[in-house]
C-alpha cells in the first residue's frame, strides 16, 4: 500500500514562474493584466497573474475547470462586481488605463467590451432590439442608423441573411446557434474595442461550433478577441496567442503553435498531450 | 488486508443464494400506504370544493326560479296560502298531541315522536305581522293550487300573496280578466315610469338644489371662520346667501308641485287584492314591482320571471333592508374599492420588492425585513381594520379636515370612514402579497440575462427596467392577482373604515369632483354579512346570501380567469427558449 511506487507526477503550482513566448501583432497590446489576485471570500482564485493581450490577436484561454480562465476574462470587463466578498489586487489596464481605478467608470468600460457567455443568453424581445441594445442603452435613437448598425452587426455576425426576414420576431425562437450568433451580433454591434468570449461554443453542436469557429477567423483583425476554451483543438484553431492556466496560475503564455507543439513548460506539455486535465 | 479479504470470501460463502434471490421488496418500503393516503387526501380536499360550489350554485340558481303557491287547509278550517319554503322535524308538545286523532298519535309514536312540519312564505307582512308560517303535517287537511292566486312583489312590506279582486285607472274602476292584460300592463309601466320620474327629480335635481344650498353655506362658514361675524365679507356673503337660497328656494318648490302632480296621478292608479282569508288591500300600481300568477305560468312566462328577477338583482338597488331588490350599488363599490387599491398596491409593493432583491445589501437587516413581511401577511385582517380606523380615518382624515374642511366641522369629510381610506388600509393589508410574489419573481430572472445586459454596457437600473421588470411580470401580475383577490373578499376590516349597510350615493357619480373618496360604500361580502345575519327577515334573507355568494364567486373567477389570460399571453413571449 506504498502510495510512492504509483505516484504520478503533478505539475507543480507554487512555482511562480511563467513562460512567455507571446507572438506580437504589430500594432501594439490593448490589455495589461498586471499582478493580478483574486480571491473569493477566502478562497484565492488568482495567483499573481501576469500578462498582456496584442491588438487585434485572437487570444486563448485555456486549462481544467477550476483553473480560473473564466475569472480572469471576468475580470477584463469587471462582471466579477456581482460576486460578493470578492477582492481583488494588482490592476488590469485598457490601453494604459487602470479599469480597477477607483475613479473608473464600470458602464463605460463594459462599453468598450462586448461579450459573449457560455450559453446564449438573447434577451426576451424581437431580434431587432436585441442587436441594437447596446445602442438603445447608451441613448442612440436615431432610426437610420440603429437600422444600419443592426445589418451591420449581423452581418458581420454571419446571420443576415437567414434573419432579414424576420427582424420583429422573437429572438427566442430562433435555433441555439443563431442565438449565439446573434449575442456575439449585439456583442459587436456597439463596436467594442475588445470581445470577450467564455466558452462560447461549450453549448452548441459541431456545425454550429464550426460556424463561430469561422465568424471568430473573421472578427479576428477587426476586433481584438479573448476567447476562454475547454476545446484545445479550437484553441489551436482560432487564436494567435494562447495562455494556459493551472490552479488560478498562468503557467505559460505564448503562440498558439509554440503551445501545441513545442510547449517550454512541462505542466502544458502534460496538459496538451492529454495526460491530465 | 489480507485477513479482510479472507472474512469477505468466508461471509460470501455463509450467505445462502436463495436468501438474496427471495427478497422481494415489501408494499411499506415502496410506499403504497403514502400513495392511497395522499389520493384520499386529494380526493377529499376535491369532493369538498365540489361539495361547497354544488351547493352555493344550486341554491343561488334556483332562488329566482318562481315557485307554485300552496293553499294548506288546516283542521281548524284556517287557511294559509304561500311558497312551500323547506320541512323539518319537530317534536310537538304533548298537549297538541293529545287533541289528534289517534291514527295520527300512532304514527307519531312510530317516529319517536316526531312530526314533518312545512314554512311557507305567506307574505302579507302588513297584515299578519309575519312572513312565514309553520304548517304541522298533522293540521294539514287538504292541498291546493289555484291558479287565479297572484304572487306580488312590492317596493314596500314584502311581497304580497291573494287574489286580485280589482284595480282602477285614474279612479275608475276596470274589469280584471289576468295579469297580462294589456290595460293592466299599460297601467302598471306608466305608474313606475312616473315613480321614476319622481325619483330622477328628488335624487337628481333637488339633490343639485341642495348641493348648492350647501355649498353656500360653507362658503359663508368659511368667510365667517377667516374673517368674523361683524366684517363687511360676511355680510355680503349673507346678502347673496340670502338671494341664491331664495332663488333656489323658488327652484325647489317649481320641482315639487311637479313631483306632487306625479305623486297624485299614481294614486289613482291602485289594484286592489285580497289575502286568502278575505281581507284586502289596495296598493298602488307604482309601488308594485311584479306579479305573476305562480300557479298558471307557461315556460316562457317563468323564465321571464326569472331572468328579469336577475336582471333586477344585477341592476337594481336594495330594497326591504337588502333583502328584496338588486346589489349594484354593492357590486359598483367592491370594484371601485378594488381598483383604487390595486392602483395604490401595485407600484409600492413592487418598488419595494425591487428595492430589496436588487438594490438592498443582503445581510441581517434586509433578512429582518423580510421576514417582518412575510409576518405582516398572517395579521389578522381586523387588526388592520382598527388601524385604518384609528390611523387613516381618525388621525389623517381628522387632520385633513381641520386642514381643507374646517367649515364642514364638527361633520368630517375625511375624518370618518369612507372608500380613500378602504382602499388603503386593504393595501397595507395585500402588500406582502405582492412583494413577496415580485421578489420571488425577481429572483427567478436568470442571472445570464442581467449579465447579458450589463455586459453589453447597461447601467443596472437600465438591466432593471429593459430586461428584468418584463421579464418578471407574469409572476408581478399574480402577485396583484392574488392582492386582489383576497382584497375583494375581504370584510372583516372594511367594517371599521368605511362599509355600510346602505349607501346613499355612488362613490363615482356625475358631481364634480366625479370620484368622492370620502364617501362610504356597499361592499358585496358585507351585503351577505348584513342579509344574513342583521336583517329583521332572516329567513327571507338566507336565499340572497346564497345568490349574492354565487355573484361574489363569479366576479373574483371573471376576475382571475383575466388575470390568467392576460399572464399568460405575456408568458407566451418568453417561451420558446430553448435553455
Amino acid at each position: 500500500m506504498n502510495m510512492d511506487t504509483a505516484v504520478i507526477t503533478r505539475p507543480d503550482t507554487t512555482t511562480p514562474n511563467t513562460v512567455y513566448h507571446v507572438k506580437s501583432g504589430g500594432s501594439g497590446t490593448i490589455l495589461d493584466i498586471n499582478d493580478l489576485c483574486l480571491w473569493y471570500g477566502a478562497a484565492q482564485a488568482l495567483h499573481n497573474v501576469q500578462m498582456t493581450v496584442e491588438k487585434g490577436l485572437v487570444t486563448a484561454l485555456i486549462g481544467p475547470s477550476g483553473c480560473g480562465k473564466s475569472t480572469l476574462l471576468r475580470c477584463i470587463n469587471r462582471m466579477n462586481d456581482l460576486v460578493d466578498n470578492l477582492k481583488i489586487t494588482g490592476q488590469i489596464r485598457l490601453l494604459g488605463e487602470d479599469i480597477y481605478n477607483r475613479s473608473a467608470d464600470v458602464i463605460a468600460l463594459r462599453k468598450r467590451m462586448g461579450m459573449v457567455f457560455q450559453k446564449p443568453n438573447p434577451f426576451p424581445m424581437s431580434i431587432y432590439d436585441n442587436v441594437i441594445y447596446p445602442l438603445k442603452v447608451d441613448g442612440v435613437t436615431d432610426k437610420a442608423f440603429l437600422a444600419e448598425t443592426c445589418e451591420r452587426a449581423l452581418r458581420s455576425a454571419a446571420l443576415w441573411n437567414e434573419v432579414k426576414d424576420r427582424l420583429d420576431q422573437s429572438a427566442l425562437g430562433m435555433s441555439g446557434g443563431q442565438q449565439q450568433r446573434l449575442c456575439i451580433a449585439r456583442a459587436i454591434a456597439a463596436d467594442p474595442e475588445v470581445l470577450l468570449m467564455d466558452e462560447p461554443c461549450s453549448a452548441l453542436d459541431p456545425i454550429a461550433t464550426a460556424k463561430i469557429e469561422d465568424l471568430i477567423n473573421e472578427l479576428a483583425g477587426q476586433y481584438t478577441v479573448v476567447i476562454v476554451t475547454h476545446n484545445m483543438q479550437q484553441a489551436a484553431r482560432v487564436s494567435d496567442n494562447t495562455a494556459f492556466m493551472y490552479l488560478g496560475r498562468l503557467i505559460e503564455y505564448g503562440d498558439t503553435e509554440v503551445m501545441f507543439q513545442t510547449p517550454k513548460s512541462g505542466k502544458t506539455q502534460d496538459y496538451v498531450t492529454g495526460r491530465f486535465g | 488486508m489480507s485477513a479482510m479479504t479472507e472474512t469477505l470470501a468466508a461471509s460470501v460463502e455463509v450467505v445462502p443464494m436463495s436468501k438474496s434471490t427471495g427478497r422481494r421488496t415489501d408494499m411499506r418500503s415502496r410506499g403504497e400506504p403514502v400513495l392511497w393516503s395522499l389520493g384520499g387526501a386529494l380526493a377529499i380536499g376535491i369532493v369538498m370544493i365540489l361539495g361547497f360550489l354544488a351547493l352555493v350554485f344550486s341554491n343561488g340558481v334556483m332562488t329566482f326560479v318562481p315557485k307554485p303557491l300552496v293553499v294548506v287547509t288546516e283542521g281548524d278550517g284556517e287557511l294559509t296560502a304561500g311558497e312551500p319554503f323547506r320541512s323539518e322535524l319537530f317534536k310537538p308538545v304533548a298537549e297538541d298531541l293529545a287533541k289528534l286523532s289517534p291514527e295520527w298519535q300512532q304514527r307519531i309514536k312510530d317516529a319517536d315522536g316526531y312530526a314533518n312540519r312545512t314554512l311557507y312564505r305567506i307574505g302579507n307582512f302588513d297584515i299578519y305581522g309575519e312572513d312565514f308560517r309553520w304548517v304541522p303535517d298533522f293540521d294539514a287537511t287538504k292541498f291546493e293550487e289555484p291558479k287565479n292566486l297572484v304572487f306580488v312583489e312590492r317596493m314596500e312590506w314584502g311581497p304580497f300573496v291573494g287574489r286580485v279582486v280589482g284595480f282602477k285607472i285614474d279612479g275608475v274602476d276596470q274589469p280584471f280578466t289576468s295579469l297580462d292584460d294589456s290595460k293592466f300592463r299599460d297601467v302598471h309601466d306608466a305608474s313606475r315610469e312616473r315613480a321614476q320620474d319622481i325619483r330622477k327629480i328628488e335624487r337628481g335635481d333637488i339633490g343639485d338644489i341642495n348641493h348648492a344650498l350647501e355649498q353656500e353655506r360653507l362658503n359663508l362658514r368659511k368667510i365667517e371662520m377667516a374673517s368674523g361675524r361683524n366684517s363687511a365679507e360676511y355680510k355680503t356673503a349673507q346678502e347673496s346667501l340670502n338671494t341664491r337660497s331664495a332663488a333656489l328656494q323658488l327652484q325647489y318648490n317649481e320641482l315639487a308641485a311637479t313631483v306632487s302632480k306625479l305623486r297624485e296621478a299614481n294614486a289613482k292608479n291602485t289594484l286592489t287584492l285580497a289575502e286568502i282569508g278575505g281581507r284586502e288591500k289596495t296598493i298602488e300600481f307604482s309601488a308594485l314591482v311584479r306579479a305573476y300568477a305562480a300557479n298558471d305560468l307557461s315556460f316562457a312566462q317563468k323564465t321571464g320571471v326569472y331572468f328579469s328577477r336577475w336582471a333586477e338583482f344585477l341592476g337594481g338597488e336594495p330594497r326591504e333592508a337588502n333583502t328584496e331588490g338588486g346589489v349594484f350599488p354593492a357590486i359598483f363599490g367592491t370594484a371601485a374599492m378594488t381598483l383604487l387599491m390595486v392602483i395604490v398596491v401595485a407600484p409600492f409593493g413592487i418598488i419595494t420588492a425591487l428595492y430589496l432583491r436588487e438594490y438592498a445589501k443582503q445581510g441581517r437587516l434586509v433578512s429582518f425585513v423580510r421576514i417582518s413581511v412575510n409576518n405582516l401577511a398572517g395579521v389578522p385582517s381586523i387588526v388592520y381594520g382598527v388601524f385604518g380606523l384609528g390611523f387613516f380615518a381618525y388621525v389623517l382624515g381628522g387632520s385633513l379636515d381641520s386642514l381643507f374642511y374646517a367649515e364642514r366641522l364638527p361633520n368630517p369629510t375625511f375624518g370618518t370612514g369612507g372608500l380613500l381610506w378602504s382602499a388603503l388600509t386593504l393595501a397595507l393589508l395585500t402588500v406582502p402579497v405582492v412583494i413577496v410574489a415580485t421578489e420571488e419573481a425577481l429572483a427567478a430572472v436568470p442571472r445570464s440575462m442581467r449579465e447579458g445586459s450589463l455586459a453589453c454596457g447597461a447601467s443596472k437600473w437600465q438591466t432593471i427596467k429593459y430586461i428584468v421588470l418584463p421579464r418578471a411580470m407574469p409572476g408581478v401580475m399574480t402577485g396583484i392577482i392574488l392582492a386582489m383577490a383576497r382584497g375583494a373578499g375581504e370584510v372583516a376590516p372594511l367594517m371599521l373604515v368605511g362599509v355600510v349597510k346602505l349607501a346613499p350615493e355612488l362613490p363615482i357619480d356625475g358631481v364634480f369632483p366625479f370620484v368622492h373618496l370620502e364617501r362610504s360604500f356597499m361592499h358585496l361580502g358585507f351585503h351577505i354579512f348584513d342579509v344574513g345575519f342583521q336583517s329583521r327577515n332572516a329567513e327571507a334573507g338566507k336565499p340572497m346570501v346564497f345568490v349574492t355568494t354565487v355573484l361574489l364567486i363569479g366576479l373574483v373567477t371573471i376576475v382571475n380567469a383575466t388575470a390568467i389570460v392576460v399572464r399568460s399571453r405575456l408568458k407566451r413571449r418568453f417561451a420558446g427558449s430553448q435553455f
